[in-house]
């Protein structure tokens, strides 16, 4: 009988969890459509100053234009200090979309280190944090409770940092690495080098004409460009992530929630058959009581 | 007859993509138009109006609070912080459409000159009834 019950306790547990899994699902699917929306309306703008931004890197090392900060366009060959922004959740139960991020950015702190290159680490969000930290890696700096609730100030902060260090020459490259939204059921790594600005390879500018700026005496044109560029950059990881981050969870909670369902039927049919058993026993201990009696 | 492909773009998203005769932005440096065939620049705007003239003659107005504008011989990429359209279908979407555009530039600009100028030239437009 203390199995039968036990069985009983144990579909009544996962019937629970079960109830959670569901409903954390339903929460993601609907953070999953603001999110969405917000990544979608702003990413013709990334893209576009992205275009914008290659076009002018492109001219600039087409006709040398001199004197203007030729730092941002300059591609170093052999950069000796690299920063790696990396975005990850500050939650967890999302599947593998946090893992996916920690091992790229792993990945490039290998291959950067073969080449003796000095790499630092600037960490959004708990889960790469906790990460880095078991791993005993250092990270110099971090940035909790942005992940679940990206705004363009918060973005603003994150990445002056690394851009004051970058234009300062502490760094050579700054690399912004972040698990995006593909579609409802994929996400998709994006690791996007922001500075020095390079143009595709493939890029080809529809016009060859001199480009002017203006104003033309001062650099703040390129500066408040530069400023916005890295900014929306830094911003759009941080929206994308969310987004890509809701679709993960949304599907490792659907996967629960079958799994849960599974579980619960076959530990009926453990309970059926349980339950089936003990009748017999005490049908055969009824009837060899009457048998004996005679 | 040559066009420009005239594309405004705000984070919140895009406001104007199509194919224009000409256009006038609000440069920092002063006000200049944009016709087919213009040399390449890059430039900062202003909380302005930009005004768009469109293919068969007729305006449209957008207004900015500030960005930056790419020109090339058959492009313009207007990036913008903000960006309201000025116009509607009823008189009543068109004024309320007016009221976001003069609250726009009013909070960004601090320049008085600036702002008047802007608010004149919406208003001129508004009653020529484009």
């Amino acid at each position: 009988m203390s199995n039968l019950k036990e069985i009983k306790r144990k579909i009544k547990s996962v019937e629970n969890t079960k109830k959670t899994t569901r409903a954390m699902k339903l929460v993601s699917t609907a953070k999953l459509n603001r999110a969405k929306l917000a990544a979608q309306q702003s990413r013709v703008y990334a893209d576009k100053i992205n275009e914008v931004l290659s076009e002018i890197a492109y001219k600039i090392n087409q006709y040398k234009i001199g004197g203007i900060e030729s730092r941002f366009f300059d591609e170093i060959s052999a950069p000796e200090k690299v920063d790696i922004v990396f975005v990850t959740a500050d939650k967890g139960l999302c599947g593998g979309f946090n893992i996916q991020t920690i091992k790229a950015v792993s990945k490039l702190m290998e291959e950067y280190k073969d080449k003796k290159v000095k790499v630092r680490l600037r960490g959004v969000g708990k889960k790469g944090m906790a990460f880095f930290k078991f791993q005993d890696i250092e990270l110099h700096s971090e940035y909790a409770g942005v992940s679940s609730a990206p705004t363009y100030e918060k973005a603003q902060e994150i990445i002056s940092e690394a851009i004051d260090d970058f234009t300062a020459g502490v760094t050579d490259k700054v690399i912004l690495v972040h698990n995006g939204y593909k579609n409802m059921i994929a996400q998709e790594l994006k690791i996007n080098s922001i500075v020095p600005v390079s143009p595709p390879v493939d890029f080809e500018s529809n016009s060859e004409s001199l480009m002017e700026l203006e104003p033309e005496e001062d650099e703040t044109i390129l500066e408040s460009l530069m400023k916005k560029y890295f900014e929306y950059n830094m911003y759009y990881s941080l929206i994308d992530s969310l987004a890509a981050e809701h679709s993960a969870r949304m599907q490792a909670m659907e996967n629960a929630t079958n799994n849960a369902t599974d579980r619960v039927n076959l530990l009926t049919l453990a309970y059926n058959k349980a339950r089936q058993e003990s009748i017999t026993t005490e049908l055969i201990e009824i009837i060899s009581g009457v048998e004996s009696m005679k | 007859m040559d066009t420009l492909k005239l594309e405004i773009v705000t984070p919140e998203g895009q406001i104007f993509s199509n194919d224009v005769k000409d256009v006038t932005l609000p440069g920092s440096e002063g006000e200049f138009g944009v016709y087919p065939g213009h040399a390449s620049l890059v430039s900062l705007l202003q909380a302005g109006v930009i005004d768009i003239e469109l293919g068969d003659g007729k305006h449209e107005i957008v207004a900015i609070n500030w960005g930056h504008a790419k020109v090339d011989e058959n492009s313009v990429t207007v990036l913008a912080d903000g960006a309201v359209s000025v116009g509607g279908n009823s008189e009543g979407e068109i004024a309320r459409s007016l009221e976001n555009a003069q609250k726009l530039i009013e909070s960004m600009s601090d320049s008085d000159v600036a702002i008047a100028t802007a608010t004149a030239k919406i208003e001129s437009i508004a009653k020529s009834g484009r």
